[in-house]
């Protein structure tokens, strides 16, 4: 028992752990490197990231080359089969083209009437952004239904641009490098868009089944509306990823198709036989200018500046206005200061000139006093003389001319 | 000295056989991968790599198996390093299948090979769905492996007759 043990430990080891002939690296080495790979990958490491753009762009185009040989016979096969069914496909262009030129006036009147209710609900019509691109690599794995095309970022190519064929729509855009990008085709299963099914305007969303087959996943209402015959599935611009009403594919109902059965959509495009798409992005209406609207535009740009300029001179005017006013306010305080202190000061002297008639007078009183003991006995009336009474005007009058005034009488 | 520049152009070709394959069914548009029909699809790749590792393991070096992974990777929109790693387990799968067998036969071969796959592509459909978010048909995928294994026994007969042309060709010279 531990013999075999040992045995599966050797085998293990050997297998792993030993470079074998002419093998520059373990498998085991090499196996923790890529291991490393995938993880820095998924953390969006910036080296692998580099790596990843420049083996994008080697192996895009070495993938061109190699497949040059057979995309020649494919090709050609292509070619041959076209030469001999020339006869009935002419019989049959001839029978579409009178058909659809006696549809093209009215598509025209319906296309200019889209416009117009398109510009009322404010969508995306106008195409910002048209680039022609080749199909480098057609691909088809298992895992990924997708295609590289010959255009990058050096062409203004953009993550979720979408990608046409003669107006059908194909994928879009889910990897761009400088000089190629990755196209994931509406038939792969990760590729989920929002459809409308026409006629009725049932809302649902479309995802890859096969290589030329779409499955309605989730639709609006279970339960469709019996239709027969063909229904017509176009994307319904919700989300606003897609521009509406780009046809996808049609779905055929019939008596047999069950409820719950899945919606087979049945592309109008055959993938495998593309060879040249169209890369677009959809903007909303923008005013365009012409040339006398340009020089409205001057004119209104000159009144502009003037108008900016007076603003300007303005607003100085207004600041010197300001300080004016401050210095105003200022004096305007002074001023008032100074008249309380005027009146303060005159009331003050108002004071004084009282107070020096009344020491005036209480000198005049003082004098008078000291006089009428000097000279009182002199003018005072008395049984021998007849001068004056005391108290009256007169004989203080007296008294202070010293008792020399002499009553008349 | 014809003798021995033809001999060496044969060495070559012999050589550089393997490798070359690997590259081209990595980098070709048509894929052996998927020939177009839905009910239709086997990995050539995993065919060649578990071949020549079991065989002749000196003929695909693994530093060359690894930048073919990573060249997968980028063609078909993998992950960077997921294909490389699928190939090297597979790689490590048949070297341990050499070191362990004393009587090789096919059918011991083909049933190793049938469990590697199976084991490998649950590691890769597991890897993809629950980490990196890739959504994939479980029915492609049993087609695939189903159709893998199948055409085990066609190419490694064909691989069988071409190294015994050379290995002929060698000695009779």
């Amino acid at each position: 028992m531990e013999t075999g043990r040992d045995d599966f430990v050797i085998a293990i080891r050997s297998a792993f752990l030993k470079k074998g002939t002419q093998q520059g690296f373990s498998l085991l080495s090499l196996i923790f490197f890529s291991i490393i790979l995938l993880i820095l990958g998924n953390l969006n490491f910036k080296i692998i990231n580099y790596l990843k753009i420049t083996i994008n762009e080697i192996v895009y185009r070495s993938s061109f080359i190699v497949s040059g040989p057979e995309n020649f016979i494919k090709n050609n096969y292509i070619i041959l089969n076209n030469h001999f069914n020339l006869y009935k496909k002419n019989e049959k262009n001839i029978d579409e083209l009178n058909f659809l030129r006696g549809k093209d006036l009215s598509q025209q009147i319906i296309i200019l009437e889209n416009i117009k209710y398109k510009k009322l609900i404010d969508d995306y019509f106008i195409i910002d952004n048209e680039t022609v691109a080749k199909v480098l690599i057609d691909k088809q794995s298992p895992f990924l239904r997708s295609l590289i095309i010959n255009k990058g970022s050096k062409n203004n190519i953009k993550l979720g641009m979408i990608v046409l064929d003669e107006g059908y729509l194909v994928g879009k855009i889910v990897e761009v490098n400088y000089l190629t990008s990755r196209v994931l085709l509406i038939s792969d299963i990760n590729s989920k868009i929002p459809v409308s099914l026409q006629p009725g305007d049932i809302q649902a969303i479309m995802s890859g089944k096969d290589k030329q087959e779409g499955v309605l996943q989730y639709t609006k209402d279970k339960n469709l509306p019996k239709i027969n015959g063909k229904t017509q599935v176009i994307t319904s611009g919700a989300g606003g990823l897609f521009k509406s009403g780009i046809p996808i594919g049609e779905i055929e109902f019939n008596e047999d198709l069950k409820i719950n059965e899945d919606k087979i959509i049945n592309f109008h495009r055959d993938f495998s036989q593309l060879q040249y798409v169209k890369v677009l992005s959809f903007s909303k209406e923008k005013n365009f200018l012409d040339i006398s609207s340009k020089n409205n535009a001057k004119i209104v740009e000159i009144e502009i500046k003037e108008t900016n300029q007076q603003l300007e001179n303005l607003r100085i005017l207004q600041e010197q206005k300001k300080i004016a006013d401050e210095i105003r306010v200022k004096i305007q305080k002074e001023n008032y200061f100074l008249r309380n202190e005027r009146v303060r000061l005159k009331n003050e002297i108002l004071t004084e000139k009282k107070n020096n008639q009344k020491n005036k007078i209480q000198d005049e009183e003082i004098r008078f006093l000291e006089m009428n003991l000097y000279f009182g006995h002199k003018c005072r009336k008395n049984i021998f003389n007849d001068r004056y009474k005391v108290g009256t005007s007169e004989y203080r009058k007296c008294v202070l001319s010293k008792g020399l005034i002499k009553k008349n009488d | 000295m014809i003798k021995i520049r033809q001999k060496n152009i044969i060495k070559n070709i012999h050589r550089y056989t393997p490798i070359t394959l690997l590259y081209i069914s990595v980098l070709n548009e048509f894929d052996f991968n998927n020939l177009g029909s839905t009910y239709f699809s086997f990995n050539f790749s995993y065919i060649l790599i578990f071949y020549y590792s079991l065989k002749k393991s000196e003929s695909l070096g693994y530093i060359y198996i690894f930048i073919a992974g990573l060249f997968n990777d980028v063609v078909i929109g993998t992950p960077i390093g997921m294909s490389s790693l699928i190939y090297l387990i597979l790689c490590g799968a048949a070297a341990y299948l050499r070191n362990i067998t004393l009587r090789p036969s096919l059918i011991k071969d083909s049933i190793f090979f049938l469990i590697t796959i199976l084991i490998i592509n649950s590691l890769l459909f597991m890897s993809l769905n629950f980490i990196f978010n890739y959504e994939l048909n479980y029915f492609d995928q049993i087609i695939n492996i189903t159709y893998t294994f199948l055409f085990y026994f066609l190419f490694s007969n064909l691989f069988d007759i071409f190294e015994s042309y050379f290995v002929s060709n060698n000695n009779a010279r």
